[in-house]
């Protein structure tokens, strides 16, 4: 086969929306509001949302997951393409503009939440879901064991599949699973009986709001990331030391919102530490955005020299 | 160098039972899935443990010769062949499924399972794991992980990458690492380094073994089956679909002549001579499922269709998978070879690439079939020829590069779940500028910085240096 010469210049993504892919590229400082202002008119959406005031890049920065995670994955599998700023200044285009992709190592996975040792973000390619325009946000109240009872049921039935969000939440005032739904208003009764069914299996109080925004809990100071069995009794345990736990049932991500006050960093530092271990031993992680990344071992070390003295010679 | 021949070191590493080294032996070994192209390896392994995959891997820097992982050798992509010679590592050994946690939707495999075995074993707990490219029944988890597999389900559900939590790798140092674990993080690591080696086709590790995520048997399936008259009106079937709140599992098609090819076999179903056929599945729970099909029925027929059939009864719903499964069986029976392409393209290219593929393909005298992912806009162009004759090879060659071409001016990529192997390594210049090209060098740079394992491959010039 015969060679084909190499390309001279980046092929760089430039900032489009494509309403029959579900895809849209737009700078990295762009909002969730921004975004929304694009889609809503092609009955798109882009569910992942922390913050509607926050850029995607500080999304990115602060956490891997968000509530619709549960049904729509993390970031990572959310975002498609980067133009990435390499430490030089140059442009590199990572990743692509298609939902699917197996062409050479995954630098996208790999950079979205390294932080700004290899460089930062400039655009982000986004991929969109079809916007139904209706949705609903449950409340289930109760007792711990009634709880844990909903949670369970809510996630182990093919149900499972088509709820945004699935999210404990612990706080002064108690917890309560929180279901976000997001569907054809048309559907919302087959969703409500399924929640009422729930409600009377386990003895939990339920609401529920119609035409309800989606959850926006805000950036969380620290995220982590254990096995979901795992993440409601680990907020339990962190909501001692915060403001308010967001435990996303089926990601086993836990976002702590430590509320104001001064040094952040310590806070959240000291937080964890008990922790650390067992998470490690999961294969789980912690980061804060208050907080550098962890020094690298001296393996790890070798690998990151390798790949820097690449970037850096770009 | 180590002097010994290289019989004489592998006995070293490994029981002499677990060696091959006649020809008749690595014959077996010569080739993957795409046939045509074969390299005979000079000796292969199959390690019956993970301890034994790891002793292997301590000793093979002082072999001198590539090494090549190998699962079940269905690669589309001339992924696991020995393409500047070397040792084959057959992981048929490893295949424990180690744990299945259902309340932390998990599970731990080792990376010669294979994965329709890890289907049955989950059924029985009400979970799955997605991915389910055809070749289920024999292709293993770590070939699915090292080529990042897909499948028909992959439109809702994702491909594999979505769903390794955690990766255990043996690295050509002897070093055995693990990235990742069930709870799907970085692990002590600053890096999220399970990212490097999903996807990376043997080139920078030996996996032993995963962690997977998994989700919950969806409780109800409809199938649905339409043929369209033409490109146009299938093409608006699709984008319809896609944009649908029923969120399909999957949305497959096979065209004109991909129905001709099933429809002249003893597996016709009898579908409309010239028609275009797609293929989708709604699935969830009955209630939403049964209210969804109606409208999903109306679609179709409102893209164009009067040839709808549905069916949530199993055996029916065979039948109507019948077509798109046999495709890919006779594509191999009706000519000596063939080559699949794997790109992907944004779903408003549709038409226009397939036009592209048939006037190419025409032009030529070559025959080609469609059939494939349509909602993920993952083309599977198969263009059947005859190696022995001479100049059909280099006519496929030459409509693929065009093909590949087009499909980069369009937005797309060269391989949507395939991956790259050393069919095709010579497209990474139309994908990768010269940045984001070093930035790919610099991941086998850090892991297997002489190229030993699986050289030739991901990059055409990417050679093992002894
Ligand atoms: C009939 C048919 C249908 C197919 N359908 C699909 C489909 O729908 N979707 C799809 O995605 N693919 C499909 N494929 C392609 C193929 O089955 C997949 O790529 C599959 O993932 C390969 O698995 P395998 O065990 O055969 O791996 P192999 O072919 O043996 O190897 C594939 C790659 O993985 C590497 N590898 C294998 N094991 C390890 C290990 N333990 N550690 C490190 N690297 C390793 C090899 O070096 C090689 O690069 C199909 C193939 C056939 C023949």
């Amino acid at each position: 086969m015969k060679t084909i010469a190499p390309m001279q210049a980046e092929r760089l993504f430039t900032h489009f929306l494509d309403p029959v892919d579900g895809t849209l590229c737009l700078p990295a400082s762009a909002t969730a509001t921004d975004i929304h202002a694009q889609t809503a008119g092609h009955r798109l959406r882009f569910p992942l949302v922390l913050d509607p005031g926050a850029t995607l890049r500080e999304h990115t920065a602060a956490a891997t997951h968000a509530p619709a995670s549960c049904r729509f994955g993390p970031y990572c599998d959310n975002i498609l393409g980067i133009n990435w700023r390499l430490p030089g200044g140059r442009l590199a285009r990572i990743g692509e503009r298609v939902v699917k992709t197996t062409t050479g190592y995954d630098w996208l996975r790999f950079l979205l939440h390294s932080g700004r040792r290899f460089g930062e973000p400039v655009d982000y390619v986004l991929r969109l879901r079809p916007d139904c325009g209706f949705n609903i946000e449950a409340r289930f109240e109760g007792d711990s064991q009634a709880l844990r009872g909903c949670v369970s049921r809510l996630l182990h039935s093919g149900w499972m599949h088509w709820w945004d969000a699935v999210d404990f939440i612990t706080q002064d005032a108690g917890s309560f699973v929180r279901v976000s739904i997001h569907c054809p208003s048309e559907e919302a009764p087959i969703f409500e009986q399924q929640l009422n069914r729930i409600a009377a299996e386990t003895a939990a109080k339920l609401s529920v709001r119609h035409d309800a925004q989606p959850p926006l809990d805000g950036l969380p100071d620290v995220t982590v990331k254990t096995t979901p069995d795992r993440a409601i009794s680990l907020a339990g345990q962190l909501a001692r030391e915060a403001e308010r736990c967001v435990a996303l049932c089926y990601n086993g991500v836990v976002h702590v919102h430590l509320g104001e006050g001064e040094d952040m960093a310590g806070r959240a530092h000291s937080l964890m530490q008990p922790h650390i271990g067992e998470l490690h031993a999961l294969g789980g992680d912690w980061h804060s955005r208050w907080l550098p990344a962890t020094p690298p071992s001296l393996t790890e070390s070798q690998w990151l020299e390798t790949l820097e003295r690449t970037i850096h010679a770009s | 160098m180590n002097p010994l021949p290289l019989s004489s070191q592998l006995k070293q590493l490994l029981p002499r039972g677990r060696i091959l080294d006649s020809p008749a032996q690595l014959a077996g070994y010569a080739a993957d899935a795409l046939g045509y192209k074969s390299y005979l390896p000079d000796a292969v392994v199959i390690p019956a443990d993970a301890d034994e995959l790891v002793g292997f891997m301590k000793g093979a820097r002082q072999l001198g010769v590539p090494v090549i992982l190998r699962g079940a050798g269905t690669s589309l992509s001339g992924g696991p062949v020995a393409a500047q010679g070397g040792v084959v590592v057959h992981t048929s050994g490893l295949k424990r499924i180690r744990e299945i946690n259902v309340e932390g939707f998990w599970c731990e495999v080792e990376c010669g399972v294979a994965l329709n075995d890890l289907d049955a074993a989950l059924k029985p707990h009400g979970v799955f794991y997605p991915p389910d490219p055809s070749s289920g029944p024999v292709c293993t988890l770590g070939g699915n992980v090292a080529s990042n597999a897909g499948g028909a389900h992959c439109f809702r559900y994702g491909v594999t990458s979505n769903y390794v939590l955690g990766v255990e790798v043996v690295l050509l140092d002897g070093s055995v690492q693990r990235f990742g674990g069930p709870a799907g993080g970085r692990g002590p690591w600053r890096e999220d380094w399970k990212r490097f080696m999903i996807g990376s086709e043997g080139t920078l590790g030996a996996f032993t073994r995963f962690w997977l995520r998994l989700l919950p048997l969806p409780e109800k399936v409809w199938t649905l089956r339409a043929t369209y008259p033409d490109l146009r009106s299938i093409e608006a079937a699709i984008h319809a679909l896609v944009a649908h709140s029923s969120y399909p599992a999957a949305i497959e098609m096979l065209d004109p002549r991909g129905v001709a090819m099933v429809e002249t076999s003893q597996m016709a179903v009898g579908l409309p001579k010239g028609s275009f056929m797609l293929l989708l599945e709604i699935d969830g729970p009955p209630a939403l499922v049964d209210a969804r099909v109606g409208p999903v029925a109306d679609l179709l027929r409102h893209a164009g269709s009067n040839d709808v059939v549905l069916s949530d009864q199993d055996a029916m719903r065979q039948k109507l998978w019948k077509a798109r499964k046999a495709a890919g069986g006779l594509l191999g029976q009706l000519s000596p070879d063939y080559v699949v392409q794997d790109a992907v393209i944004p779903k408003s290219a549709l038409a226009d690439v397939l036009q592209l593929v048939y006037d190419e393909a025409d032009a030529a005298g070559i025959r080609a079939v469609n059939v494939f992912h349509a909602g993920d806009g993952n083309l599977h162009p198969n263009f059947l020829f005859d190696s022995r004759v001479p100049g059909e090879l280099e006519k496929v060659e030459l409509i693929s590069e065009r093909l590949m071409r087009r499909v980069i001016e369009v937005g797309g990529t060269l391989s949507g779940e395939h991956g790259i192997g050393n069919d095709k390594s010579a497209y990474m210049p139309l994908v990768f500028g010269p940045d984001s090209m070093r930035l790919q060098w610099a991941v086998p740079a850090a892991f297997n910085p002489t190229h030993q394992l699986n050289p030739l491959k991901v990059f055409q010039n990417r050679r093992f240096a002894t």
